[in-house]
């Protein structure tokens, strides 16, 4: 009885989506022939597409499934919006990010995905480069050429998105490079320490921030460094860059290796056991949460964070409520011992969408879809998604964005849409944040220095069928060998053992081939 | 209760109100924690850490959430499927329970075996998913409360409960001239209070904290229970979902406004059980076997 | 002579009471009861039953796209994977032995709770302390643990502050694996104790309180009353519990072990649950998954139909 009925079920819903796609199709039509040839009708068929846009379309009805990263969903103050300044009638399904991908598999397994599919985040990518090798998803990367603003998306980051050298998605970006050092300026100035440029001077600042009362209570109830349990977020990856340490992966003697087996990281791993067993960190850092993390800063605790930049916004706001003479500062071009400046980078997206064929059934109805997004990637509806409207969420100063006073209005009704926004500053148009607050103001700075820095993952475009199957199990026993290195537990010789038995259980696979990959 | 004056008598009482005062107040600390912390502001929360008196009183945890109608509309999803569900669940279970306890009725074991079996295995959530879908009830209130009708725990609760009536008050009703139904609705329901409290608690716990359905089932957030939202709140903010794909965008939210949502949350489903207790009053009924 | 017919003939009804018409009288006899099953019959065939042809994605490589009827057959090539895993062993022992924990530790303390609940006198008392002793029940893991990190942690803990004022070395509760089996007890017997309680709470109103005078007046003291009359009436509810609690002897509450799991102590911590989130559903690997938890719900049904003949034999109702 099952059986019988889903096959049943999903024709159902195909001939009812042609029906529609029947009825979209017509206003397209005229379109349609001038694109098969795209290189020579470049011009003239995107000219054609804007004005038949504007002027004949009913328009196009898209549905669109995404993660919810707040509380509530947004009531339609800027989707009405958008609909007007893009000619859409959108259906917004948000599901809450934490279970989201059951609810994507789910919707999967029934054919019931809508036309615009947001994922989660890269692991969801890697876990759906299957399906669309499988032709589950439209291949895209033929028709961005068509629009002018799709054009205009980072050929990197479209590179490490593409799957067997096909694009699929259209990416949502992120800087490249936003870790740094966040610190009490105020307990530096007291103790006479500079702002930290190299990982002696870190090392140091969190030394006196523990033994020489910087908050002068004559108690002794401060620590340097707020550590939590995140290798990758926290502080031990960004320190790593800072010691050279290759981002992921890197080259050595010709082969492509991980960045475990590389002598800089076994230099931080000296780095953080020094400043644990010295107690000018957290002692329990491996089982620390972000709140927790963020709670030893903001009580006045600690006095470094190592983290994104940008977090430096919300720790001062809170930890200024609890210590009002509290100032803050950041850093992130800190060198190691070879004096050289790095910053490990991310591949430039946190998400990308897909466009399922089960949803979208002709290419024209795919236009129609892209078309949404190129009108996406426009300075006005770019800044309508991110910062809202003008005048009521936000307002401009020195050609930068200000989020006004009603903080909460800000977050129910925009905060949704933010994570939604194809590409970014550079490619969209919207308007960079103004801040106020003079460390975010020069986070954001280095954030755009990070981007010359950046020190990337070869391996991001590349992929590994063993890794796929079992590399982030694999990465555990990485993971735990490198805690308990810190922690003394285990020695040098240990901490080897642990990669060979990594190699052993799969990990010479995985070398074997993403170097294979890379070659290509 | 009978009462024992006796000195052994007594140091027992003592002992006993002791210890159990001393449990009572030690198990009682989080959720004084998490009352103090929703009264008062987010700085003393960040300072304290182990709030249990607030210094600081302040109700704008509150105000936030109230400000929107979102909590409100939740809140009415999550009492009237509570309500109804429950209602609905201890209507099909008992029938079941009851019908399953006569210790005559052939194919008993059978059935109760699979109805254990069901507890042990299971088809998973995409076909489960797939047979909600055919049935036509995504999106629909109903598929938070037909797909977990009975819990298999709960009906083997009941049961043995039903079981254990002396079967001297059967037959002096089939005597009586009463059917199966009058028999059960008439005699031992009412007999089988604490019974019935108990798993009517058990089914309205469980339909309070409907929250992995309503993800699944449903598709129009406005129908969304209240255990979504508070997860939302408290599950971001502990920062367990570090796929940290949203590093430094969206701020863990108040301390206190967390705390706030899940006092807002629990709460109504708190005081069920007190209310149930006046139905746990015992034995009176048990008179009847000897009349 | 006439006396053996009819003993012969009740003997031959005894011993084929499933003879055709017997049956069909009793089948007719209890009509109304079938019906009133019915119901509840439908329910587990359509939501249950119908269902359980996923189980078949254990022996799969199962793609939610593809669907089950077109996803490859591998057969037991996941069972064989889980067993032949370097830790397999470990995580096992691991989840076993907090079972046994759960089962020594954390089973006996509702009824002893319940127990002691009963003999408080004034109901004020004994309905606040009930209250009380209920309530971590509706508190998440996540806040409980976050919760008990606050008061367990090195870094300015309560219990450590303490510990340190007493003179001793910190212990480190969130990370040591020596720690780790009994923080996890704790927390559990915090959680459920209270919320245990009330099903023996339940079960000991049904019990007729002239037992007790009779006891009393035979001279028993509160705790032979306790031992001969409370004890016994619940026998049949603990019972049923325990099979049932058998049953999930490799089934151990995910959400809570995952919190407490880090490096550190993830010898001890591992268990089949968190095994298989990371290896099986963080990489999407639905058919591991699955097939893991066939392995456990298999273990489970043949242990609970091993714990039910076993209550059988020795008197008492089962499961089943």
């Amino acid at each position: 009885m099952k059986k019988k009925s889903v096959p049943l079920l999903l024709s159902v819903m195909m001939i009812s989506t042609l029906m529609l796609a029947a009825c979209s199709s017509d206003g397209g039509k005229t379109t349609n022939t001038g694109s098969t040839g795209t290189e020579g009708n470049k011009p003239a068929a995107s000219e054609g597409t804007k004005e038949e846009a504007s002027e004949n379309e009913a328009p196009a009805e898209i549905t669109i499934m995404l993660p919810l990263n707040i509380a509530e969903t947004p009531p339609d103050t800027i989707k009405n919006e958008l609909e007007k300044l893009t000619n859409t009638k959108l259906t917004y399904n948000f599901f809450p990010a934490d279970t989201y991908e059951e609810k994507l598999n789910a919707s999967f397994a029934t054919g019931s995905l809508p036309q615009v599919t947001y994922l989660k985040n890269q692991a969801t990518f890697l876990n759906l480069k299957e399906a669309i090798r499988d032709g589950e998803f439209w291949e895209i990367g033929p028709y961005l050429s068509e629009y002018e603003n799709l054009s205009k998306l980072k050929e990197q980051v479209l590179n490490n998105t593409k799957v067997d050298g096909k694009l699929y998605t259209l990416y949502i970006g992120r800087p490249l490079a936003r870790q740094g050092v966040i610190y009490r300026k105020d307990w530096a100035d007291k103790l006479g320490l500079p702002e930290p440029k190299t990982t002696e001077e870190l090392f140091e600042m969190m030394k006196q921030f523990t033994e020489n009362d910087p908050d002068g209570d004559g108690q002794k109830n401060t620590v340097g460094l707020a550590d939590r349990n995140d290798l990758v977020y926290g502080a031990f990856k960004t320190l790593s860059s800072y010691f050279q340490t290759p981002n992921n992966w890197g080259e050595k003697d010709g082969q492509l290796l991980p960045e475990f087996m590389f002598d800089e990281y076994v230099q931080t791993m000296d780095y953080v056991k020094k400043i644990r067993e010295a107690g000018y960190m957290n002692q329990d850092f491996a089982a620390t949460s972000k709140t927790d993390q963020i709670n030893l800063f903001t009580s006045g605790k600690a006095g470094v964070y190592i983290g994104s930049m940008q977090d430096v916004s919300t720790l001062d706001k809170d930890l200024t409520k609890n210590v009002p003479t509290a100032v803050t500062d950041v850093n992130s071009l800190i060198t190691g011992p070879s004096g050289k400046y790095g910053i490990w980078a991310l591949p430039g997206y946190n998400n990308v969408v897909v466009f399922p064929k089960s949803a979208i059934k002709d290419e024209a109805e795919l236009k129609k879809v892209l078309a949404f997004f190129d009108k996406q990637m426009t300075p006005e509806a770019s800044n309508l998604m991110f910062w809202g409207i003008e005048g009521t969420h936000y307002e401009v100063i020195d050609g930068k964005a200000k989020e006004m006073d009603d903080k909460d209005k800000i977050e129910r009704e925009v905060k949704g849409f933010k994570d939604s926004v194809i590409g970014e500053v550079e490619t969209n148009g919207r308007y960079d944040g103004y801040y106020s607050l003079p460390s975010r103001i020069k986070a954001e700075e280095l954030i755009i220095t990070n981007e010359q820095h950046a020190i990337h993952d070869p391996t991001a475009p590349l992929d590994s069928a063993t890794y796929t199957e079992k590399g982030l199990q694999l990465q555990d026993i990485i993971t735990d060998a490198t805690y308990k290195y810190i922690y003394g537990q285990i020695d040098k010789a240990g901490f080897d053992q642990a990669i060979e038995t990594w190699k052993s259980r799969g990990g010479s696979q995985i070398i074997e081939e993403f170097n294979a990959a890379y070659k290509k | 209760m009978v009462e024992d004056r006796s000195l052994s008598g007594r140091t027992f009482s003592i002992v006993n109100y002791v210890l159990l005062a001393i449990i009572g107040i030690v198990t009682m600390l989080p959720f004084v924690h998490v009352l103090a912390g929703s009264f008062t502001t987010s700085a003393e929360m960040a300072i304290k850490k182990f709030v249990l008196i607030p210094t600081e009183w302040s109700l704008d945890a509150y105000r936030f959430i109230f400000s929107t109608d979102t909590l409100f509309r939740a809140m009415t999803v999550s009492i009237g499927v509570t309500l109804f569900g429950t209602l609905f669940s201890m209507f099909i279970t008992s029938l079941m329970a009851y019908g399953l306890s006569r210790k005559d009725l052939d194919g008993r074991r059978f059935f109760m075996f699979m109805v254990v079996f069901t507890m042990l295995f299971s088809g998973g959530l995409i076909p489960t998913f797939l047979v909600v879908k055919e049935l036509g009830l995504i999106d629909t209130y109903a598929s938070l409360v037909l797909p977990v009708t009975i819990s298999a725990f709960n009906l083997i609760i009941l049961r043995n409960f039903f079981q254990n009536i002396p079967e001297g008050l059967e037959e002096s009703a089939k005597i009586d001239g009463c059917n199966d139904f009058g028999i059960l609705f008439r005699i031992v329901l009412p007999l089988s209070l604490p019974a019935i409290a108990t798993v009517s608690l058990f089914y309205a716990v469980t339909y309070w904290n409907t929250y992995m359905h309503a993800i699944l089932y449903l598709d129009s957030s406005y129908k969304w229970p209240i255990q979504v939202l508070l997860r939302q709140i408290v599950v971001l903010a502990s920062g367990m979902d570090s796929g940290a794909s949203f590093d430094g965008e969206v701020p863990p939210p108040d301390q206190s406004v967390k705390m706030a949502v899940i006092v807002v949350a629990t709460l109504p489903i708190l005081c069920v059980y007190p209310f149930l207790q006046k139905h746990f009053a015992k034995g009176a009924l048990l008179g009847s076997i000897k009349g | 002579m006439e006396e053996a017919v009819v003993l012969e003939k009740k003997l031959q009804s005894a011993r084929s009471p499933k003879s055709s018409s017997e049956l069909k009288r009793r089948l007719w006899k209890n009509k109304l009861l079938y019906i009133m099953i019915l119901p509840g019959l439908l329910y587990f065939v359509v939501f249950k039953y119908l269902p359980m042809y996923g189980l078949i994605i254990s022996f799969q490589n199962y793609k939610p796209y593809k669907g089950i009827s077109g996803s490859d057959w591998v057969g037991f090539e996941h069972f064989k994977r889980l067993f032949t895993e370097p830790d397999f062993l470990n995580i096992l022992t691991n989840t076993l032995i907090l079972f046994g924990m759960n089962l020594l530790f954390f089973f006996p303390i509702p009824i002893v709770l319940a127990l002691m609940l009963n003999e408080v006198r004034s109901s004020a008392f004994k309905r606040t302390i009930q209250t009380m002793v209920y309530i971590p029940h509706f508190m998440s893991w996540v806040i409980i643990v976050s919760i008990s990190y606050v008061m367990l942690t090195m870094d300015g803990g309560i219990i450590n502050e303490l510990v340190s004022m007493l003179g001793m070395n910190k212990i480190n509760f969130l990370l040591s694996p020596e720690w780790f089996r009994p923080t996890y007890i704790m927390q559990v017997i915090w959680r459920e104790a209270g919320w245990g309680t009330i099903i023996y709470l339940a079960a000991i109103a049904s019990i007729d309180p002239t037992q007790y005078e009779a006891a009393r007046i035979d001279g028993a003291g509160r705790l032979r009353q306790v031992w001969h009359i409370t004890l016994p009436a619940i026998r049949s509810v603990i019972i049923i519990l325990l099979i049932l609690k058998i049953g999930d002897v490799l089934e151990l509450g995910f959400e809570h072990v995952y919190l407490l799991l880090n490096s550190m102590n993830r010898s001890v911590a591992e268990i089949i649950d968190t095994y298989v989130y990371t290896a099986g559903l963080q990489q999407g690997q639905f058919s591991y998954s699955a097939a893991v938890g066939f392995f456990k719900s298999f273990i489970g049904l043949v242990l609970v139909m091993l714990a039910n003949k076993l209550a059988k034999k020795m008197g008492e109702d089962g499961v089943y």
